[in-house]
């Protein structure tokens, strides 16, 4: 599981790639810190390479998405696959998230 | 001087033993070879007749349902032969009745009804009418259309019976190949008025490929008597040998050829030709090597006869060779969490008979266990065909009698020595259980159920090689998981101390009784320890074989390290469960274990999370109804089913960060039960399938 970060001007990329488990989680906490400091941009929560996410995983988008709302941010998912998207479904988050 | 004329002698000899060794390494392998090659090709030419003789039946079974619907059609007409509309309706009622018939018509004399003029045919056939299968009746004689000359309506002018035209390609579109069968219809006065005319399509030659399809590669051609391909075959490919079965069809006089690649046929013998000939040859290096270096040693030389070198290397090598047959990797089968099997033969001096083999075919283990009568090189020679037998026919055979039946003709129509073979052969299906055996005069194994250990009920039937059409008997059991199979050969009970005493089936069971960790190789390494010391300083006087199955729950275990949860998900790959299921029971599963990992135990206490797989098997036993996932820890009580719903409905500000993964296990698996069991909790999840 890795998480990339970059800024692209008024937007800052978060690129996840891999399994996002229960194991996995504890390292992408503290790699998607960056997202936290910033005020008045879009997160692009980038999942074209995720495969497969859990409870623990959705707790870290929900902190994202949570902290934006806060700081003036907006938040887009992007690109989740078929298995992603029917969590979302179940857990609601649908209809928290800008979904592309 | 005298020395080197000894060296002499021995270095010549020493060619002898290489020689002598080739020669009857060779005539081993031939003997093997062409023995058993005979076998499966006596076995294929069985199966092709049986198969040809089904289709034909088949056949056979269309042909006389159609002259039936013909005779029926004419029945009907001259019951209303005085009005047109009703003979037309009759064509109709035949297809409403007769599935095969794909049209039907009736063709009358020249203005047999004033009102419709010179030509007068009527004819259903099936369409499709809104995307619906239905029957369209029109007529269709007239000037242009004129069936009076065609020949299937004057041949049904004149022969008094059915008459079969030869197959012919349909001309309405269909591109299907058709045959018709005629019959003429008479008024009341018994004047021959029309000729009735069903056609049927002949697409359901297709569907024998179900019997004549018989082996990869293999194809079939159906000819008419003319020579015309009904069901063309593929290409040969040119270069391979091809073996041809005809059939002629007594009821239409069609040809059937079935042609099978002659290298599908002995695929497996030629694979095993092949681990023979290479092994032959180490053997071979092996001695030359033994002898060069023995002629080097002339001490040595002087000290044993060539004679016994000679005896010696050679039951070596065969020795090498019979126990490389032998499955050796263990366990076995990496994808198989369901199974584990251990077997091993602890040899006597010289080359015995003992055998020992297992292999998987669609999710059925084929097992064996085998005690040739003697020892020696023709008892190993015995051992090696029984070998070759159980491979090649398993491949194809599934019922564990007819094995047994088609090893043992074999073998006794090739049996000069008088020898025979003790034969347990088993048949365990891993999906449900079923254990199907047949037991040919040798020990019956014993099964360990919950720690309780019995004998199997069998019957004795006859050891192989006695009676060449000797009726073995299967039976059956059903095993549940956990359950384990003990299988051995006499070298087992009745191995001997220096008082020769034997060691016997109570000291056996007993040793099988006492087990507490139930892992093949470790019952067969603790039986195994269990007889040397019982038989301590005295000679082993015969093959020791064990072969030891264990039809396991397929489980996990953790420890509660949340750095572990990958190794759950490459469990759950492996456990063979539809691609679909794949995500929603790794989720739910995760969901649960590390929830256990996380809070079950207190932080500086390492404690394991288990979990079980299993499948629960529709009613009919055709298909998997359920799959259940059994998770079990030590921790503090704690049932996650009692946990309030979380709002999914909320917005984001007002969403708790917590509470979603049992949630997800929820919405994932149609039922989730806690139990309280012995100080443990047990989550059990069922998904329906």
């Amino acid at each position: 599981m890795t998480t990339t970060i970059t800024n692209n001007g008024n937007q800052i990329i978060a690129a996840f790639a891999g399994r996002l488990d229960t194991a996995a989680a504890v390292q992408t906490a503290e790699d998607i810190k960056p997202l936290l400091e910033v005020s008045g941009k879009e997160i692009i929560l980038d999942c074209t390479e995720l495969e497969y996410i859990s409870s623990s995983g959705l707790r870290i988008f929900l902190t994202v998405r949570k902290d934006a709302a806060a700081h003036g941010c907006k938040v887009i998912v992007r690109n989740i696959n078929a298995d992603i998207r029917q969590v979302f479904v179940m857990t609601g988050f649908v209809s928290l998230f800008e979904i592309q | 001087m005298k020395t080197n004329t000894q060296t002499g002698k021995r270095s010549h000899s020493g060619l002898w033993i290489v020689l002598i060794a080739a020669a009857s390494l060779e005539a081993i392998s031939c003997i093997m070879y062409f023995t058993s090659r005979a076998a499966i090709r006596h076995e294929a030419e069985q199966r092709v007749q049986s198969e040809l003789r089904k289709a034909e039946l088949q056949i056979n079974a269309v042909t006389i349902e159609m002259e039936t619907a013909a005779k029926m059609l004419t029945t009907l007409a001259e019951r209303h032969i005085e009005n047109p509309d009703s003979v037309a309706n009759a064509t109709h009622v035949l297809l409403q009745t007769i599935d095969h018939v794909s049209s039907a018509g009736i063709a009358c004399q020249p203005y047999l009804y004033p009102t419709k003029g010179r030509w007068y045919e009527v004819c259903s056939s099936r369409d499709t009418c809104n995307g619906k299968p239905c029957i369209y009746t029109r007529e269709i004689g007239s000037a242009s259309h004129n069936y009076f000359e065609a020949e299937w309506y004057n041949n049904g002018l004149t022969i008094d019976s059915c008459w079969w035209s030869e197959p012919y390609l349909d001309d309405s579109g269909a591109r299907t190949m058709i045959v018709s069968c005629t019959h003429p219809i008479r008024d009341k006065q018994g004047k021959i008025v029309a000729v009735t005319c069903v056609d049927l399509s002949l697409d359901y030659l297709q569907n024998l490929s179900e019997y004549l399809q018989i082996y990869e590669d293999s194809y079939y051609v159906i000819r008419s008597c003319d020579g015309l391909e009904i069901v063309p075959g593929a290409d040969t490919v040119p270069g391979r040998k091809y073996h041809t079965y005809d059939e002629e069809i007594d009821a239409t006089g069609w040809h059937i050829s079935i042609k099978i690649p002659e290298d599908v046929i002995f695929a497996d013998l030629n694979h095993m030709g092949r681990i023979v000939g290479l092994l032959m040859l180490l053997g071979l290096g092996l001695l030359i090597l033994i002898v060069w270096r023995s002629g080097r040693d002339s001490k040595r030389l002087i000290e044993t006869t060539a004679r016994n070198q000679k005896m010696e290397n050679e039951l070596q090598i065969a020795r090498a060779i019979q126990m490389a047959m032998l499955p050796k990797v263990f366990p076995p089968y990496s994808d198989h969490s369901d199974l584990n099997v251990y077997g091993m033969v602890n040899p006597a001096k010289e080359v015995g008979g003992d055998l020992y083999d297992f292999f998987i075919r669609h999710d059925k283990l084929f097992f064996c266990v085998g005690d040739v009568s003697g020892k020696g090189v023709p008892a190993a020679l015995v051992m090696a065909m029984t070998n070759s037998l159980f491979r090649s026919i398993s491949a194809h055979e599934e019922q564990p009698e007819e094995i047994v039946s088609l090893m043992n003709r074999a073998f006794t129509e090739q049996n000069t020595q008088d020898m025979f073979l003790t034969l347990f052969l088993g048949v365990l299906d891993l999906t449900t259980g079923r254990l199907d055996y047949c037991n040919a005069g040798h020990n019956a194994p014993l099964q360990i159920s919950n720690g309780r250990c019995q004998i199997t009920n069998v019957f004795a039937n006859l050891p192989l090689g006695i009676i060449a059409d000797f009726p073995y008997q299967a039976q059956s059991a059903q095993l549940s998981h956990g359950d384990l199979l003990f299988l051995y050969t006499d070298g087992l009970t009745e191995a001997e101390n220096s008082n020769h005493d034997q060691f016997g089936e109570q000291r056996m069971t007993d040793v099988l009784a006492s087990l507490t960790d139930t892992r093949p190789r470790h019952i067969s390494d603790t039986m195994q320890a269990a007889v040397e010391a019982f038989v301590g300083d005295a000679e082993q006087s015969d093959d020791l074989t064990m072969l030891v199955i264990r039809y396991q729950t397929p489980a996990i275990v953790m420890r509660n390290d949340i750095q572990q949860i990958p190794t759950l998900a490459e469990w759950i790959d492996g456990l063979g469960i539809p691609d679909e299921l794949n995500m929603p029971v790794n989720l739910a599963l995760e969901e649960i274990v590390s929830n256990v990992m996380l809070y079950a135990y207190p932080h500086d206490k390492s404690g394991q999370v288990f979990v079980e797989f299993s499948k629960q098997m529709s009613n009919d036993k055709s298909q998997i109804a359920n799959i259940i996932f059994t998770v079990t820890d030590s921790g503090i009580p704690f049932d996650p089913t009692q946990k309030g719903e979380v709002d999914i409905t909320l917005p984001a500000e007002e969403r708790a960060i917590g509470g979603l993964g049992i949630h997800l296990v929820r919405q994932l698996m149609d039922e989730v039960i806690y139990s309280r069991e012995d100080d443990k909790n047990v989550l059990t999840l069922i998904k329906r399938i």
